[in-house]
């Protein structure tokens, strides 16, 4: 494997080890485990997880002038972590298919945030990032649409959607279906 | 049967505890935050998945691996789009004409995103006979410096792309300047390429933009076609 933390450098942007170290101190884990959770896949995981700082480097501007750095962080990895599921959306509706199954004999809850990103293949695009910065970074609406740039109404829609998706995935009634 | 999904609590969120250890609060929302994480098993439960997570990044990808890795792909992304395609340069001229730009719009989606108006912008080109608009269906000369001014009218933010066949490369990504961008560039490629300005209100991921349709709704999108 090639290149020394010393040498990283974003076009236009000189990069120094002490930068990448403080990033990694401060955002990697968190990063890590979005990428794990969605992904479910180690070596994927890693891989992903360098992607996005890759990203976060290119975009420094954008990442110094965040409200907060750690949801914009997270938000990168999380879509980025969305588009490599619906590459392989085969996969993705395989698991929700197996996560239905399992429902129909469950007698226990399920993992509430594994249903969650099983369900996530049955919402539509839009939905998705709006459902993982509710239910799994636990961001209220008003504060997901600052996040978004879009309006409450808009995000609520976007969760009812989620929620409509998930009930007639797994075809019971769902907490929060008020919304 | 009736299943909860989790969300928000009364007090509680899983983004705020993570904030808080990130240090990114302060004032009356740290102390109102830490108070409420003291006494609160939900955030408790926060706080030891993060330490978990903490873990796993140390014992899985250790630092050097990392910044090995991250220097690769860096290194890899900067041979391939800019360092010897495209080489980000001073600002070139202060004086130029109009570019032929197409303004499409995203449609709105709500009624609370507007648009702010007519946003365009203008590119310029400096080559061995000096400085000029960009006309329509004008070759770039080998060498010429290119120089993006934007006129945003209102938006906030702005996002330039660069993509030709397989391949997109961020130019721009940042404030939506009124005038022209920090640093002017050149397009070494052959053939036929896309210059893709954003503008929104909101924040703008450039590297997830491949074509008009990747805009986040409600944007201003300008397309501007380079021949060479």
């Amino acid at each position: 494997m090639g290149g020394r933390a010393g040498d990283v450098a974003a076009p236009g942007a000189p990069m120094s080890a002490g930068l990448l170290a403080e990033l990694y101190e401060t955002h990697a884990a968190a990063v890590y485990g979005r990428c794990r959770y969605l992904l479910k896949d180690e070596a994927e995981a890693k891989d992903a997880l360098q992607d996005v700082f890759v990203k976060v480097l290119q975009a420094l501007p954008e990442f110094r002038a965040a409200a907060s750095a750690s949801t914009w962080v997270l938000r990168i990895a999380t879509h980025h972590c969305l588009n490599l599921l619906r590459a392989r959306k085969a996969l993705w509706r395989e698991q929700l298919r197996a996560a239905q199954a399992d429902r129909r004999q469950e007698t226990e809850g399920p993992d509430r945030r594994e249903l969650v990103r099983v369900l996530l293949a049955a919402a539509p695009e839009e939905a998705q990032e709006v459902a993982v910065l509710y239910f799994v970074d636990e961001l209220t609406q008003a504060e997901i649409a600052l996040e978004v740039g879009r309006s409450l109404p808009t995000v609520r829609k976007r969760l009812r959607e989620f929620l409509a998706c998930a009930r007639e995935a797994l075809g019971v009634e769902l907490e929060g279906a008020d919304l | 049967m009736n299943l909860d999904l989790g969300g928000p609590g009364a007090g509680c969120s899983a983004m705020r505890v993570r904030r808080l250890l990130a240090g990114e609060l302060s004032g009356v929302e740290k102390e109102r935050t830490e108070a409420h994480v003291e006494g609160c098993e939900r955030c408790a439960a926060v706080r030891k998945a993060i330490a978990t997570e903490r873990d796993a990044l140390r014992r899985n990808v250790p630092f050097p691996e990392f910044a090995a890795a991250v220097a690769e792909k860096l290194a890899h992304r900067s041979q391939r789009s800019f360092a010897t395609r495209w080489a980000p340069l001073a600002a070139a001229a202060a004086v130029a004409l109009i570019a032929g730009t197409l303004l499409v719009r995203r449609p709105v989606e709500t009624e609370t995103v507007r648009s702010k108006g007519a946003a365009s912008a203008q590119l310029f080109v400096q080559d061995g006979k000096g400085v000029h608009e960009l006309a329509a269906g004008e070759p770039l000369a080998d060498g010429a410096r290119l120089l993006l001014s934007l006129q945003p009218s209102g938006r906030k933010r702005a996002a330039v792309v660069l993509v030709e066949p397989g391949e997109a490369s961020v130019i721009y990504q940042g404030p939506a300047v009124n005038g022209t961008l920090p640093e002017a560039f050149v397009w070494t490629g052959r053939g036929v390429a896309t210059l893709l300005v954003v503008l929104s209100d909101s924040a703008v991921d450039a590297t997830a933009i491949r074509s008009a349709a990747d805009a986040p709704r409600g944007s201003d999108v300008l397309t501007v076609t380079l021949r060479r």
